[in-house]
This record gives C-alpha cells, structure tokens and sequence, in this order.
C-alpha cells in the first residue's frame, strides 16, 4: 500500500529563536533522524520525503468566477500546520504507524497517515 | 525551485459528486499533469485517499498514541498535491490557479526546503 505521512507540527516554536538554538535543536534531534532514515530505508529504498519551507513563506491560491485570488498563506488556521511529506509503500497500517512514531516531530506534533488514492494519479 | 502546491478542497462536495461528474474532474486533473511534463515543471504529484482512511499518531511521554481520523477535522481538507520545479514562486502560483480546486477549494503553494531527499 502507498502512503503519504503528513508531518504537522507548531512552527512558531522556531520563530525568534537564534540561530546557535536552532542548531542546538537540531543536532540534539539528529539521531532520531538517523534512526528514522535506517528504518525507513530498510522498509522501503524507494522513500521519499519533502521538507516544505516555513508556512509563513507559502502563498494560497483560489479562482473564483475566473478571478484570481491570491493571499499569504498558509491556507490553515491551525496551530499545527504541514511542514513535510514522506511518500513510501509499505506492507500495511501498523507499518505504517511504527514508521510515523519514529518520525520525531510526532513527540510533539502530530503524523497523519493517509493511502494514496489508487487512481487518478497525476504523476 | 521545488515547489509543493497542496490541494485543499471540501470532500463532501467531491462525495456528492456523479460517477461521470468525477471522471471529467480527474480527466482535467490528467491534462493539467500532461501539459506541466511537457513544459517541464512537472515533478510529480498524488491523490490522497479520503481522510475517513486516517490514521494519526503521535508520541507522548514515550508512548504512541494512535487515533483514527486526520490531524484536524476541516471543511476543506488536504485531499493531494503537485510537484513542480519553477524559476519562481509567480510560476509555481500561475500553475497552482490551473488546478481544477483552486476554483472551489484552495491551492497552498510552498518551496521544498531541501532537494528532493532520497532518505534510503
């Protein structure tokens, strides 16, 4: 089965803090990283992940009455908001879920596990 | 650039949508893929099954807690995305309107931070 696991987490908590915090973090995260990519590799080679740039760079786009509208985005109002995407196939849900609890933002944000619809694919 | 345009669009309306309704929304869906390859902006780009089909997991104090259903429950949910390699994010916008949900939902345009990342 192919899915898609949504990082969301709270990117405020990354506004304002220095760039020494932001590197501290960072390294002090790496090896759950390393550990995710081991697992995640050995599971499925063909992985992909996309880490999307801060929400306060994205833009939202609508078309209404063939007029259109663009706003800074991002398009949710949630705390939590999408800030990467793995793309991967694996055996089944509870793959799936092991996989998505090894990701570390879901210690402090959330993983959402969605299949991949098996038509209309735009690739 | 890598940008990532995410389609948010309410799914009660798709659901309410006839079986040849639906084919000529995907049949658009398939053109605007075509025509983004052959100018080459075309990266990539997958439907997401419903969020009935979620699944959320999260870790708290060491302990995964799973619970059916998305992250959040909105009206208009992210339902897939495009990939598309642009000079800028005008570009990456102009592409976005052409998605067949920008005319009901919304299309949220983000760069990718980092090259497309084989993780294996």
């Amino acid at each position: 089965m192919r899915y898609a696991l949504l990082v969301y987490s709270d990117q405020s908590s990354w506004d304002g803090i220095g760039e020494e915090e932001a590197a501290r973090l960072r390294a002090e995260a790496m090896p759950q990283w390393i550990t995710l990519f081991e697992e995640m590799g050995k599971a499925d080679p063909d992985v992909v992940g996309y880490e999307l740039e801060s929400a306060s760079e994205a833009k939202v786009v609508r078309v209404r009455d063939g007029e259109r509208i663009v706003t800074d985005g991002p398009f949710a109002d949630t705390k939590e908001v999408v800030g990467g995407i793995f793309l991967t196939t694996l055996p089944d849900l509870d793959e799936a879920i092991r996989i998505a609890s090894l990701v570390p933002a879901a210690a402090y944000g959330s993983l959402e596990i969605r299949p991949l619809a098996d038509h209309g694919d735009a690739g | 650039m890598k940008v990532m345009a995410l389609i948010y669009a309410d799914e009660a309306a798709w659901d309410g949508l006839s079986e040849q309704e639906r084919a000529g929304v995907l049949e658009r869906y398939v053109a605007l893929a075509r025509e983004a390859r052959e100018a080459d902006v075309m990266l990539g780009g997958d439907e997401l099954a419903g969020t009935r089909a979620a699944t959320t997991v999260r870790v708290r104090d060491g302990e995964v807690v799973v619970s059916d259903g998305p992250y959040a429950e909105v009206k208009e949910a992210l339902g897939g995305y495009f990939l598309f390699e642009c000079a800028t994010l005008d570009e990456a916008v102009d592409w976005a309107a052409r998605i067949p949900a920008a005319e009901h939902g919304a299309v949220e345009v983000r760069p990718v931070h980092v090259d497309e990342e084989e993780v294996a």
